[in-house]
């Protein structure tokens, strides 16, 4: 018997997860999914997706307002990302233009909040600027607000940051890179990009054993 | 200095490994491991936040080692002929029940090495993990708990 198998450690920590969702001890269930922009972390709570991170784990700040909103009942769940992960791998494979997953805003203030919701409304392939954005959101003069919203969007791709660009027609900014916001521009231009669509092994996911 | 872990998930990851082969090796089966590995992160989880600083691992040591003991004490209430005479070699006539009258006599530590030499058959050096001392410690604790039980059964 092999005390540091994956697979017996997972099966425990599977039951454990269960337990502790009984006694109402947890919040949001994580996984890292891979796609083909990297690795993303991803957590998910009753309300829908709470973040998706570019990377093996969110940065700090991130990780400090997950904790302020949700408390420390955050665990690793593949179960839990499961949706969220089938319809990223659809969206990456150019079979999906809309997110069915609800977007869980929670804690969020209420400027930043109507700044995301405007954003989500932006459809699949078109681009608009900061300061439409902002216009949307109820405050036209806020675009550099609105553009520091959204450098700090806590559900990249399903809230689709990547549309919206700089007024002088520049791409702006972007949480996981300019590359990756260049090549979600392209797949919904429906042009095949460098490196190929979709990744070759898809969405998997991926256990967080340490 | 490590940070406390900030989620369930952090302390999962940074220790689960190590805890569920420390249940291991205190039940030395994978079914009773597991659910030691689990009666002692939910624990963690009911009881956080962690202690401050470098306590955390020690921490979950402490639960781990409590909750053996706690699960010891609910899967074996009753001790077989077999260990009866194994506790007290030279009677005959003994009942189960002047036993465990006897064995509930016993301080905690001397009880719970006595129960996992004695009546268990586990090496020293698995008490001695499980109650966190000395093999020498647990030898002197699981002698002085024998002559206290065959004095209290004769």
């Amino acid at each position: 018997m092999n005390a540091g198998s994956p697979d017996v450690i997972a099966d425990a920590r599977e039951r454990l997860i269960a337990r502790a969702r009984r006694e109402h001890l947890v919040t949001l269930g994580y996984s890292v999914l891979d796609s083909p922009l990297g690795p993303l972390w991803t957590a998910v709570g009753p309300r829908g997706v709470a973040t998706i991170s570019y990377g093996q784990e969110p940065d700090a700040r991130e990780l400090r307002r997950l904790v302020a909103v949700f408390g420390p009942g955050i665990v690793p769940d593949r179960k839990r990302t499961d949706e969220v992960a089938r319809e990223l791998d659809q969206y990456f494979a150019g079979k999906r233009r809309e997110f069915d997953v609800a977007a869980d805003l929670t804690g969020l203030t209420p400027f930043y909040g109507a700044i995301l919701r405007a954003t989500a409304r932006v459809p699949y392939g078109k681009v608009t600027t900061y300061r439409e954005v902002a216009k949307r959101a109820g405050n036209e003069r806020a675009s550099r607000a609105a553009g520091g919203a959204l450098s700090w969007n806590p559900i990249p791709i399903v809230v689709p940051c990547h549309r919206v660009v700089a007024t002088d027609g520049s791409l702006g900014g972007y949480a996981g890179g300019l590359d990756a916001k260049r090549r979600l521009l392209a797949l919904e231009r429906g042009e095949a990009p460098e490196g190929g669509w979709p990744s070759k092994r898809g969405l998997t996911r991926r256990s967080r054993s340490a | 200095m490590k940070e406390p872990a900030k989620t369930f998930g952090e302390l999962l990851e940074r220790h689960e490994r190590e805890i569920f082969a420390y249940a291991l090796r205190l039940t030395g089966r994978r079914e009773e491991a597991d659910d030691l590995y689990q009666e002692t992160f939910l624990a963690a989880f009911r009881g956080w936040p962690p202690p401050r600083r470098d306590h955390e691992r020690a921490w979950l040591y402490k639960i781990a080692t409590n909750k053996a003991i706690d699960l010891d004490r609910r899967r074996r209430p009753t001790v077989s002929i077999e260990d009866l005479r194994l506790a007290a070699p030279d009677r005959d006539g003994i009942t189960l029940l002047d036993l465990g009258s006897a064995i509930k006599t016993l301080p905690a530590g001397q009880r719970a090495a006595f129960v996992m030499r004695t009546v268990e058959g586990r090496p020293y050096r698995e008490v001695a993990v499980a109650l966190e001392c000395s093999e020498e410690a647990a030898r002197t604790r699981v002698s002085e708990a024998t002559k206290k039980v065959r004095a209290a059964l004769r």
